[in-house]
């Protein structure tokens, strides 16, 4: 009894746009006119879609980005995200083959929106963000979405689910590809297990993505279903590995887990690797991050009693944002703390721009352990770049969470040489809350 | 070539004269004067070129003109480290000397040192921005501070990497920085998260990234004695401002705020009015936008004054955005805002937020 996942990897040392699909010595090509008739085929919405290649190390800067996603297909034909791109159907087990070192990464042409960041490939800037070590397959695009046209919360629906339909796509032309190398994740039943495995500390890990906003459309999707209308659940790592979660437009970019992360989520792996050896690791309280008091409050009692009801010795905890789901965060660890399950706590902090603001929103003496993976506050200031893909206006006029258009000492975010100061929290994902931060903060 | 170290000192230290030379305005002299003689004799590869003084009085009741008048006397100065003090318990010394220490790593980007006494008022206010030996509180320990402080002096000279605040007898900054790591597995949140867990269910010793600092807890006002003659006014982080927000306030992350006259007002006129609407970025505005009252209560505030159950509503509002706004950049708005609740005689305020 147990969810058997095998993600069969295929690395990709280059992606070109080409007038076929294949895969040739490393070089994956992609159709890229048949790509856009499918895309804009799918959704009547999408008024403009061009494919642009970034490699790591160019000049390139790419803003506003709305979402990555990684390439993959599932060799049983079934789609990559249930309940979003496809029926409804059970994820967490079965084969995979991914397109690794690449991702589909999407673009607004023009608009950005308060949740959309930015990425650096080259130059100083390429170290705030895991996606420059990644050849980016840039999904760049404009849609007739008049209603948020303007508005500095967009869902970017139209532009998000092209994202994950152009993964699907780009990912069929792994299917009969041999693989390099294999990843396979098995969860056992829990109350199936023999020792050794049965025996060790039991641990969970306690998930919290991102559901603060009340209108629907904007936060992530648990099969498809919003998870602000939600309340914690016991699902298996597999299940997050295999696209059961996509990621939302809310939340300032740095904070945000996108559904690349998701899908190779570095803490369940971590978790993986010592499953067995140090831990028996014991599945995922998936919970959530709204913003009622009685909300919070309700999450945080059911994610204790589900861990204390599924015999968890130790948990780790992980937020996706700052700010007001600190009180989540922070919370659920004060109350697993007081149920006698000892807690370690991944997050980034908000020390403000000069690093003397208190980290989190709410502390608590009970937190003893815990990562931190950057300072939303901190200051870029670098060059212009040769090359941008979107639009370097957005940083100044779209309300994104790290920019601004006025400030009367630093000047507007994106100046008219090409050059940009901003704050941290406009890093697509650049704190990767997630686990592939290699980043920390320390006293100065 | 020896690097060159500028030195702060006050008029007393400066050889002017005490409290009777006080006002004494800024000057720089070449070579060391006082301590800075002292610091010169225990430089190991490097001199001190010049020597600031400024009278306490002067740079305390004219901070930023004596800071400008310094900036002026460094600029095209040749200046790897700039030391201040000590200062000892001498407050406005102290202050002094973190005032300038602040201001030559602001605009000159050169690191800085001073040292001073726990008990003084400078610690805190500028142990953040710049390097702040732990000192004794009398001039009589001059040589042992001296002797510390410039041994931190030549490991910041030499490029070295300090050590831990206790062991090199140094304040702790409480700034938090970003610090990145070389791109490895064992350097990732992940991997870190897990085995700091692991070491936690061993009872193995494990450093914890975030120190849960002591916090600073206000204590709750005493009551109004009479309600019906109080001034009260209203302050919002909900982000309430005038539709065409004249402070360009920031949705998220707010370093700016506003204050809106509302003298006159019932309530607040909606967005769809060209009136109010709400700014902040971190929860849906269609109900602060269609009716800003409901963040910004000046309609029910004002039906109170009628009634007399409140003496009076104070004739402005005033909002900023509490989302991602730092608790530090929160402290320093306060502060500016309450001068002018202060001048209106503003007995109590209420703090709306979202």
């Amino acid at each position: 009894m147990h969810m058997k996942l095998t993600i069969g990897n295929i690395h990709v040392k280059d992606v070109v746009v080409g007038s076929e699909n294949s895969f040739k010595d490393g070089v994956l090509t992609i159709d890229k006119q048949a790509a856009i008739d499918y895309l804009m085929g799918e959704d009547d919405h999408i008024t403009e879609l061009d494919i642009v290649i970034a490699h790591p190390g160019d000049d390139t800067r790419i803003v506003p980005v709305i979402e990555t996603i990684e390439p993959r297909v599932r060799m049983d034909d079934r789609c990559l995200f249930p309940g979003v791109t496809g029926d409804l159907v059970p994820a967490g087990e079965g084969e995979l083959k991914a397109f690794k070192d690449c991702c589909v990464t999407v673009v607004g042409k023009e608009w950005g929106s308060f949740g959309d960041g930015v990425i650096d490939m080259g130059g100083e800037g390429a170290k705030q963000t895991y996606w420059s070590r990644l050849i980016n397959i840039c999904l760049v695009g404009d849609t007739d979405e008049e209603f948020e046209r303007h508005e500095q919360q967009k869902m970017n629906h139209a532009l998000r689910w092209a994202g994950h339909r152009f993964a699907e796509w780009i990912g069929k032309i792994a299917k009969d590809l041999p693989v390099d190398d294999e990843e396979v994740y098995e969860f056992d039943a829990i109350t199936k297990r023999e020792a050794p495995k049965n025996g060790l500390p039991n641990v969970v890990a306690v998930l919290q993505p991102q559901s603060q906003m009340e209108a629907l459309g904007y936060n992530d999707l648990w099969y498809g279903w919003d998870m602000n209308k939600y309340l914690p659940s016991f699902v298996s790592p597999t299940e997050v590995f295999d696209g059961a979660m996509i990621s939302g437009s809310f939340m300032p970019a740095s904070s945000k887990w996108s559904t690349y992360e998701m899908q190779n989520f570095p803490i369940l792996k971590e978790l993986f690797a010592e499953d067995g050896k140090e831990i028996n690791f014991i599945g995922v309280i998936m919970s959530n991050l709204n913003v009622a008091l009685d909300q919070k409050e309700r999450s945080a009692i059911m994610v204790r009693n589900m861990a204390l009801n599924l015999g968890a010795d130790y948990a780790l905890v992980t937020e996706e944002g700052y700010g007001n789901p600190d009180t989540d965060y922070v919370r659920c660890m004060v109350i697993l703390e007081d149920a006698g399950i000892p807690v370690v706590g991944v997050s980034d902090e908000s020390n403000g721009r000069d690093g003397l603001g208190q980290p989190l929103v709410v502390l608590n003496d009970k937190l003893n352990a815990l990562v931190s993976t950057g300072n939303v506050g901190e200051l870029s200031d670098l060059p212009a770049c040769a090359t941008v893909i979107g639009n370097l206006e957005a940083l100044n006029r779209d309300g994104m969470s790290g920019s601004w258009g006025y400030d009367e000492v630093l000047g507007k975010s994106a100046r008219d040489d090409g050059s940009i100061i901003m704050e941290n929290n406009n890093w697509f994902c650049g704190n990767h809350i997630s686990g592939f931060a290699a980043k920390t903060i320390v006293e100065w | 070539m020896a690097k060159k170290v500028i030195y702060y000192v006050n008029q007393f230290f400066g050889g002017i004269g005490g409290e009777d030379t006080a006002d004494f305005e800024p000057e720089i002299r070449e070579g060391q004067v006082g301590p800075a003689m002292a610091a010169n004799a225990a430089l190991e590869d490097a001199e001190v070129t010049h020597t600031i003084i400024c009278g306490d009085n002067f740079m305390g009741s004219n901070t930023q003109e004596a800071l400008d008048r310094i900036e002026k006397m460094l600029e095209g100065k040749e200046m790897d480290l700039f030391i201040a003090g000590p200062a000892f318990q001498a407050g406005r010394y102290g202050v002094a000397c973190g005032n300038v220490c602040k201001m030559v790593g602001e605009k000159f980007g050169v690191p800085t040192l001073t040292s001073m006494n726990v008990e003084n008022p400078g610690v805190d206010m500028f142990k953040g921005y710049t390097r702040m030996m732990s000192g004794h509180n009398a001039a009589a320990q001059m040589r042992k501070d001296m002797a510390a402080m410039m041994a931190v002096a030549n490991k910041m000279l030499r490029g070295e990497e300090l050590g831990t605040p206790e062991e090199e007898g140094m304040f702790h900054s409480g700034r938090r920085i970003e610090k990145f790591l070389e791109y490895t597995r064992e350097n990732t949140a992940a991997y870190r998260g897990v085995q700091m867990l692991i070491k936690k269910i061993k009872g193995e010793p494990y450093q914890t990234e975030l120190e849960i600092p002591e916090r600073d807890v206000v204590p709750i006002a005493e009551p109004i004695a009479d309600l019906s003659k109080a001034n009260i006014a209203m302050v919002t982080t909900g982000g309430i401002v005038p539709v065409d927000n004249p402070d360009r306030i920031q949705s998220a992350s707010a370093t700016r705020w506003g204050r809106y006259n509302v003298a006159g007002l019932d309530k607040l006129p909606n967005r769809e009015a060209n009136g109010y609407k709400t700014i902040h970025a971190g929860f849906d505005p269609a109900a602060a936008d269609a009716c800003p009252d409901v963040i910004m209560p000046i309609d029910a505030m004002r039906a109170y004054e009628k009634e007399g159950k409140i003496g009076k509503l104070h004739d402005y509002f005033y909002s900023t955005v509490g989302t991602g706004t730092t608790e530090s950049e929160a402290a320093r708005m306060a502060e500016e805002i309450i001068p002018y609740l202060q001048e209106d005689g503003v007995d109590a305020i209420i703090l709306t937020s979202t």
